[in-house]
């Protein structure tokens, strides 16, 4: 018989082996549990919490787009085509898909307030939503303290059914609560983040600075100045001191006459007592002279300007033409003045206006007393043909005048007679020139508003001017009250112009801007 | 009867015992050695990520309270941020809610309001403050005074943060750092290097 040991050794040694491949393989498989935790929460989890906000905001440009539609393609505005559905006071669209993540997002629109002007001002409630890729726990650290959940504060996942409807309802106003099942677009399960932000946007008024130019800008004179005031309550009529008396309550609306021009192409002389915005530009000349804020990244965009519904206006058949004396009184109905609103204004169609014509409106006066008095006047033509036209436009207090035009308008600035001194009082339209069937503007069109100062060097006026595709050209040192919106300006004279702060609120939308941003973080 | 003894399996001799217990002892303490070894660096690459989701959460909170804020300060040590947001959740205390207690948790609709600086969207008269801090190794949240720990960790977090008001918008630059547990001297290049950066722009203060 013959006894054999070396099986022992060698069942100690696959013993050993096997026990450290153990000890590693432990080791191994708990960094790689660690790791796939972490990255779990910041590659799935992290990153679809980031993407669902950029998802809610993408909605809320797709809202916003819409709504600026509402001004400038008023046909095509939440159009049902473009998924967009009207119940209940408020537009809503069914969900949008993009990325390559799969994002979607869905808004609603609804008008909550009506400002003096009647403009509507909108609330854009969007949620967006992404998919939470990757393993199906939370994974997050809860190391903060006993009282605290760590990532689940923030970042709230919802695995099975949305967390928002089931416990807020669909608006996040407490109604409707429900159970509502997290799916793909394929209506299969899929755990997602959602984030909801809610917008504020606002009208644009067409006035809200000096001088907006959309295109170029030169001007003015060396000793030209802008500057502002109030002419509403707190402040009251224009007083040149303010603006260099600090201790002077009227100062702070004394430099708002702010210029905008989005161009690199600014050549700035004179003061400005306002901001001074430029896209991309750099400032020449006298830059110390601008007393505001220096901004030369400050883009915008000027649509073209399209005549508006007259639906709701009163139409009055006569005068067709304006003569050298031409005098419009308010119609009479059923034996008294009709006063119009602002909403729906007296609105007479005129094909005619002579170059040398002159123009008086006159106020609705009711038992002795003149009555606020809103006209509107559309011009298919030019208003001043040529740089001897003499057109003259006077308004006595009580008259609030829009004048549309279709063409040109050519006269001297002492021509534009605006008794209540207040600019908001008479406002010049100029309607775009068609454009090419490419919706390209016509280069061989260009839309031009010349004022020159005239006999009195320093004659002004007081009146506002929309004339977002003509250029704007003023010689000459006429004291001016208003604003001016043009594509590109021109002024060589020593204009002492002021900006009256009350045009903020003054005229039509014009565009839309978001003022108000809030995340809903429920 | 004689007993066959077979040489190969005889005892070991001293001399063999002595060097194989010498090659076993030092094996061994590797083995010991490289085990502890890797615990450590399990550990520390677990902390360092573990720190570094929390370096996410805080810019994450920043972040979100940042733009959606109204007006957003930083201290002069720019360790210290202060924001406020627009109060636009009914709390309990709020006089909507002690006019209906079930109004609490409910969104507020927006008033506007023409004041002398231009037009003002309001959900309430008054805003929510934030406040973000460090206290000891934790960071810290404050929302009108309910404190919520957003990240504690004994890796020295430090969040910086620097608010750049510009003519009509304004964005706060945020980074955070944090000193590893396990460092190899340079502790200044090794915080240097867990830096993560954020910027944030104030959604309420557009250009335009």
């Amino acid at each position: 018989m013959r006894i054999s040991t070396q099986s022992f050794a060698r069942g100690n040694v696959l013993l050993c082996v096997l026990c450290t491949i153990l000890v590693v393989s432990l080791i191994g498989a708990n960094v790689l549990l660690n790791c796939i935790t972490r990255y779990n929460v910041a590659s799935s989890q992290v990153r679809s919490w980031k993407e669902s906000l950029d998802a809610a905001e993408t909605g809320g440009d797709i809202a916003y787009a819409e709504l600026r539609k509402t001004i400038s393609d008023p046909a095509n505005a939440f159009s049902p085509s473009n998924g967009w559905t009207y119940s209940g006071g408020a537009y809503a669209n069914s969900p949008v898909t993009y990325g390559q993540d799969n994002l979607r997002t869905s808004s609603r629109v609804d008008p909550f307030y009506y400002d003096g002007n009647g403009n509507a001002w909108y609330r854009i409630r969007t949620k967006g939503t992404a998919p939470v890729l990757g393993l199906k726990r939370v994974g997050m650290d809860d190391r903060m303290g006993p009282n605290t959940r760590g990532d689940s504060l923030l970042r709230k996942i919802d695995f099975n059914y949305d967390h928002f409807v089931a416990t807020y309802g669909p608006n996040g106003d407490g109604v409707g609560q429900t159970l509502v099942p997290v799916v793909d677009a394929n209506g299969n399960p899929q755990p997602q983040i959602s984030r909801r932000v809610e917008l504020i946007a606002a009208p644009m008024t067409p006035f809200e600075a000096a001088i907006k130019a959309g295109g170029t800008f030169y001007g003015l004179g060396s000793a030209a100045y802008i500057d502002s005031y109030r002419s509403t309550p707190p402040g009251g009529p224009y007083d040149a001191s303010v603006k260099t008396n600090p201790s002077d309550p009227r100062y702070p609306d004394s430099r708002s006459g702010t210029v905008e021009i989005n161009s690199s192409v600014a050549t700035i002389q004179g003061s400005i007592y306002g901001n001074l915005y430029t896209n991309g530009g750099t400032i020449t000349k006298k830059t110390t002279s601008i007393f505001g804020i220096i901004d030369n990244n400050v883009p915008f965009s000027l649509d073209r300007f399209a005549m508006p519904s007259t639906a709701g206006w009163n139409y009055v058949s006569s005068p067709t033409m304006i003569t050298p004396n031409t005098t419009i009184n308010p119609p009479v109905v059923n034996g008294v003045p009709r006063t119009g609103t602002p909403q729906s204004p007296n609105y007479y169609l005129v094909t005619s206006f002579a170059n040398n014509g002159n123009l008086t409106v006159n106020p609705a006066v009711i038992g002795g007393v003149a009555q606020e008095t809103y006209l509107a006047i559309h011009v298919t033509g030019d208003i001043g043909q040529n740089t001897s036209s003499n057109p003259t436009i006077t308004v006595p207090p009580h008259v609030h005048l829009e004048v549309y035009f279709d063409g040109n308008f050519q006269t001297k600035a002492e021509n534009i007679i605006n008794t209540s001194g207040y600019a908001g009082n008479l406002q010049f339209y100029a309607i775009s020139p068609p454009t090419l069937p490419n919706g390209a503007p016509d280069p061989s069109v260009q839309q031009t508003v010349n004022l020159n100062s005239g006999g009195g060097s320093t004659s002004g006026f007081s009146a506002v001017f929309y004339t977002p595709s003509a250029n704007f050209t003023i010689n000459g040192a006429p004291d001016i009250t208003g604003a001016i919106v043009c594509k590109n300006f021109y002024g060589n004279g020593n204009v002492h112009w002021h900006y009256d702060r009350a045009l903020d609120t003054a005229g039509d939308a014009v565009d839309y801007r978001i003022l108000s941003y809030v995340e809903d973080i429920r | 009867m004689k007993l066959k003894t077979s040489p190969s399996i005889a005892g070991f001799t001293l001399s063999e015992m002595l060097v194989s217990l010498s090659l076993s002892s030092i094996v061994l303490a590797a083995a010991i050695t490289c085990g502890i070894s890797l615990q450590k660096s399990f550990n520390a690459v677990d902390n360092y990520f573990s720190t570094q989701m929390q370096q996410i959460r805080i810019i994450d909170y920043l972040n979100r309270d940042v733009k959606r804020g109204l007006v957003v300060t930083t201290s002069v040590d720019l360790q210290s941020v202060t924001m406020s947001v627009p109060k636009y959740i009914i709390q309990a205390g709020d006089p909507e809610a002690i006019a209906d207690p079930e109004s609490i948790g409910m969104p507020r609709t927006p008033t506007v309001a023409y004041t002398t600086s231009g037009w003002q969207v309001n959900y309430s008269p008054s805003t929510t403050t934030v406040v973000y801090s460090i206290s000891g190794n934790s960071i810290l949240r404050t929302e009108n005074g309910v404190v919520t720990t957003i990240a504690s960790s004994t890796d020295q977090l430090v969040p910086k943060s620097t608010d750049v008001e510009l003519s009509n918008t304004e964005y706060a630059n945020t980074s955070v750092t944090f000193l590893p547990i396990f460092t190899s001297g340079g502790a200044v290049a090794e915080r240097t290097g867990t830096s993560m950066y954020a910027t944030a722009y104030l959604r309420n203060k557009r250009r335009g």
